[in-house]
């Protein structure tokens, strides 16, 4: 198996990356704080006008059958919630990295976006059933984010799947993450985050996506928002996933220690992560976003 | 030739021969296609989880996402369309159920799906001519109703029939 691509070829592609808009950033910055005053996050969006139309056209849409319009940034604010509003202002900002055609993993444009949205929804869910209180909003922006390197790699992969996947199923690589790095010296959780360090993300978040197929590597005091993104990931790929690396990584057991699910409890967050989407996808859809 | 498309927890059916009757990306999702050979009428349902107890209410609004309620909803819709009710003379076949790699199962909702479709079956004493289940991969299914055919893809696997 060979690529023309090295590591310093994709380290140099990272870096060619445009930084995040100044409201995209900020917002993300925001919801890594334990604590956090809605009206920031209000303040920041009102100074961002594209942001602000689309979060009303979103908040309005069909979708979320309000009876009265929202005519306030506020109260779509309120309404959203902050997570969602980080959401939608990552994927406006970087939505020709989110939206791209995943030519290497054989995914059709939006794939990658998709799969976010359903391991955000996944991961804020299982954070509520932590053992010691995790920051739900948290958890939801690290599913957004977890996945970015996908959209760095995939250029460099085309053509590769057939084969990674016959290795795998041949048990020669471990998963799909030992693929990538015996094929370009790298794989997408380390190519994720050191976009996410030039980005200048809150530490928990460049952990979470560095870490989120191998959540015990991540230190102690990250381990339960890696692990709730980890388990995020892979129920999104249970929900369904058009990507040729779809359910070819192993489920980490340590998430017990962290977190207590049930197969009931594990049924009911994919009902969730199935029906938050709908209605997500179709907000998003109807709001004439890029990425839906 | 036109495509009827059926997400996550929908059921539909088809006797129109220009029709492929399709639903994308089975995770641990299993697709049950019913096909009645007599008025030559295809029908799916995407199911996502085996009990409709777990919640009454999602029963209500979306029967197919739910075994025990969407195959009965299935064979109703396809009754309204002059075939058999009960499924008498139905051709079956299922895809889907996919696990992710989990020593322990406790996350394997796609063998429960696939165990609570075969028992639903079975009340109709149907039972499947040809499956593709379990196993790590996603797939995507399209059924010709013209000719019955049953073609499975998924990414980087290419596509087959069963």
């Amino acid at each position: 198996m060979e690529t023309c691509a090295t590591r310093e070829t994709i380290l140099q592609a990272i870096r060619d990356i445009p930084l995040l808009s100044p409201s995209a950033a900020q917002l993300l910055q925001l919801s890594a704080q334990d604590d956090y005053d809605i009206q920031e996050v209000i303040d920041i969006v009102k100074c961002d006008a594209a942001l602000t139309a689309r979060l009303l056209k979103i908040v309005n849409s069909v979708a979320y059958g309000l009876v009265h319009q929202v005519t306030s940034v506020d109260r779509a604010v309120s309404y959203l919630g902050e997570r969602v509003v980080a959401g939608i202002a990552l994927a406006d900002s970087a939505s020709a990295l989110f939206d791209k055609e995943l030519q290497g993993y054989e995914g059709p444009a939006g794939e990658l976006w998709a799969h976010d949205l359903r391991t955000a929804i996944a991961a804020r869910e299982i954070a509520r059933y932590a053992k010691s209180p995790l920051s739900a909003d948290l958890a939801f922006t690290a599913g957004i984010l977890h996945a970015v390197g996908k959209a760095i790699l995939s250029d460099f992969l085309k053509q590769t799947a057939p084969e990674l996947l016959g290795s795998l199923d041949g048990h020669e690589i471990h998963d799909y993450l030992d693929g990538e790095r015996r094929l370009l010296g790298i794989d997408h959780t380390e190519a994720g985050y050191l976009l996410a360090q030039a980005w200048e993300l809150p530490e928990a978040l460049q952990l979470a996506i560095r870490w989120h197929h191998q959540p015990a590597q991540a230190p102690a005091a990250f381990q339960p928002l890696v692990y709730a993104v980890h388990l995020g990931c892979l129920l999104a790929m249970m929900a369904g996933s058009q990507s040729a690396d779809a359910l070819q990584y192993h489920l980490d057991k340590g998430y017990s220690d962290y977190f207590d699910l049930s197969p009931e409890q594990i049924a009911l967050t994919l009902l969730e992560v199935n029906e938050a989407f709908s209605t997500l996808q179709h907000a998003l859809h109807e709001s004439g976003d890029p990425i839906s | 030739m036109s495509n009827l498309i059926l997400g996550v927890g929908e059921f539909g059916a088809s006797n129109s021969p220009a029709d492929v009757v399709k639903t994308f990306a089975l995770g641990s999702c299993v697709a049950v296609i019913l096909m009645c050979p007599k008025t030559r009428t295809v029908g799916m349902v995407h199911v996502a989880l085996p009990e409709a107890k777990i919640n009454p209410e999602k029963a209500r609004t979306r029967p197919g996402y739910f075994a025990d309620t969407g195959i009965p909803a299935l064979l109703e819709q396809m009754g309204r369309m002059g075939c058999d009710p009960r499924g008498r003379g139905f051709i079956v076949k299922l895809a889907g159920g996919a696990r992710i790699m989990d020593p322990n199962n406790t996350f394997n909702i796609g063998k429960r799906n696939a165990l609570a479709v075969k028992k639903v079956l079975w009340k109709y004493a149907l039972g499947a001519v040809a499956e593709d289940l379990g196993e790590t991969y996603s797939r995507t299914v399209a059924v010709v109703v013209s000719s019955g055919e049953v073609i499975l893809s998924s990414p980087g696997r290419g596509d087959w029939k069963i």
